[in-house]
């Protein structure tokens, strides 16, 4: 008996048919004729960086022990001690920076060509929810550590959860396991790092490609309609160069600018100089200009305008026009207060 | 025609040397994480340890102590001084030497080893672990492996 023969007595499924669906939803999965472009084709960048992400973090996961006397102990081991320990943690650091900066361009991308317009809307949400549990990926994840940056993050980020109306004291509670940073913090930020986000950031992913293979990508203007190429070859080969351009990118970061161990957490010493990651900068920077409520309500705010943004847009004008000349100015307002919070926070 | 054979063979030795690149590094890729996973073999450090006085422990007879937790049997046999590990090498019991009988027995499962070790019936599958002995200035030591103690080691 051929084994194409035994298998399939064991998993009696209809092969052609399999076959057929592997064809029409991969295979030939029509893509549009501007996804020929580098500068278009790169959605896939923040799933490749995912995939990336869930392997080394598998692999730090083999030495770390989250309790607070092994944390910071066992990230030294891993980086000083373990064979290419620094090399494997220093692919999920930066593994992490580039997917934060990968969603940041795709965002900006799919804003400015306003891909978030009627059909799409929901994808935009779901992509929004997505970036949302990226942030939350790196603030929980760095804040495993354990030395004075991160333990003093931890004490600080769920400190503004404190000034959420109403909720605020018992989410804070929630979240550090009591009303102090202690052990409890620590393995529920793991437990958040390395199951909760991962399901959730898995659920959403795949709503949002299933979306966005319902309608088909979105063909933006200026390049002509209605001309497709199937994904395989071509953009199949494009994803395996640019996973391993990533690759390549992650290991020589790794290896020029490897991560550092700090000090120690010190829940008696904050240190003088205590900032959170780059990603954070626009909005730590906006709410130290600011009285801390004002500056959670207008945050707050910024966010629900940006997350419902594809339904606001109709509703400002009944001119295409007049909507994408608005939707321009304000993008570029949004990406012009951004890039400038952030430069003004890492000069200072 | 030498044209197009200068062509094949540029284009095999691209495509070999990008192929043969890919392969080198996505091979070095997985290398290098196997090494992770698994930590180096450490060459073993051993110190001396004192265990009797030269003639501290009668011919025939066996004395024993215990290092950490574990137990040792100095026997002084004809041919010297031996130092056997009381661990039993079929399942980790505590054995016991049995001097009428020039023996050590392990009760978990009725393991016999002889005074120089050697099993002699019973399930244990080789000889008790023997210790490298020194007899110095009427002293007699043991070759001890050093073990530092902390999360990793």
């Amino acid at each position: 008996m051929s084994v194409k023969a035994w298998l399939k007595e064991r998993f009696p499924i209809d092969y052609d048919k399999f076959i057929e669906i592997n064809e029409n939803i991969f295979i030939k999965e029509p893509i549009p004729i501007h996804m020929k472009k580098w500068w278009y084709c790169m959605g896939a960048t923040p799933l490749i960086l995912f995939t990336l992400q869930v392997l080394t973090g598998i692999f730090l996961a083999f030495y770390f022990v989250p309790s607070p006397e092994m944390a910071y102990e066992s990230v030294r081991h891993i980086t000083q001690d373990v064979r290419f320990g620094f090399w494997v943690r220093g692919l999920h650091r930066w593994g992490a920076n580039l997917m934060i900066l990968s969603l940041f361009l795709h965002i900006t991308r799919v804003y400015f060509t306003r891909s978030y317009q009627k059909p799409r809307e929901i994808n935009w949400i779901l992509g929004v929810i997505l970036f949302g549990l990226a942030l939350t990926f790196s603030f929980t994840g760095y804040s495993l550590t354990y030395n004075q940056l991160s333990y003093w993050a931890v004490t600080v980020g769920t400190n503004l959860i404190k000034s959420v109306p109403i909720i605020g004291h018992s989410l804070l509670v929630f979240m550090r396991g009591g009303e102090e940073v202690t052990a409890n913090t620590l393995t529920r930020f793991y437990m958040l790092h390395v199951w909760f986000l991962p399901l959730f950031l898995v659920f959403f992913l795949v709503l949002h490609i299933i979306v966005l293979r319902l309608h088909g990508v979105s063909e933006p203007e200026g390049f002509p309609k209605g001309k497709y190429f199937p994904f395989y070859p071509h953009h199949f080969y494009k994803i395996i160069i640019a996973t391993l351009f990533l690759l390549a990118v992650m290991s020589a970061l790794s290896i020029i600018l490897p991560p550092g161990i700090g000090l120690p957490a010190d829940p008696t010493t904050t240190p003088f100089h205590i900032k959170p990651e780059w990603y954070f900068y626009p909005t730590y920077r906006f709410l130290r200009m600011v009285p801390l409520k004002v500056g959670i309500y207008v945050t707050a705010a910024f966010l629900i305008a940006f997350t419902f943004w594809p339904f606001i847009e109709p509703l400002l004008s009944k001119k295409n026009s007049v909507r994408r000349n608005i939707s321009y100015g304000v993008g570029a307002l949004t990406l012009i207060i951004t890039l400038a919070l952030t430069i003004w926070e890492s000069l200072t | 025609m030498i044209n197009e054979e200068n062509q094949k063979r540029r284009s095999f030795l691209k495509n070999f040397g990008i192929i043969g690149a890919l392969l080198i590094a996505v091979g070095l890729f997985f290398r290098d994480l196997w090494l992770y996973l698994y930590p180096p073999k450490r060459k073993k450090k051993f110190h001396k340890y004192l265990v009797a006085k030269l003639n501290s422990v009668p011919l025939g007879k066996a004395k024993e102590i215990t290092l950490g937790n574990d137990p040792v049997f100095v026997v002084h046999l004809d041919q010297g001084y031996r130092v056997f590990s009381g661990i039993c090498t079929h399942l980790g019991c505590h054995v016991r030497w049995e001097e009428e009988k020039q023996r050590f027995f392990c009760p978990c499962h009725k393991g016999v080893y002889d005074k120089t070790g050697k099993v002699i019936s019973g399930p244990p599958p080789r000889p008790l672990d023997q210790f490298k002995v020194e007899e110095d200035k009427n002293l007699v030591y043991i070759y001890v492996e050093t073990k530092t103690r902390g999360p990793w080691s």
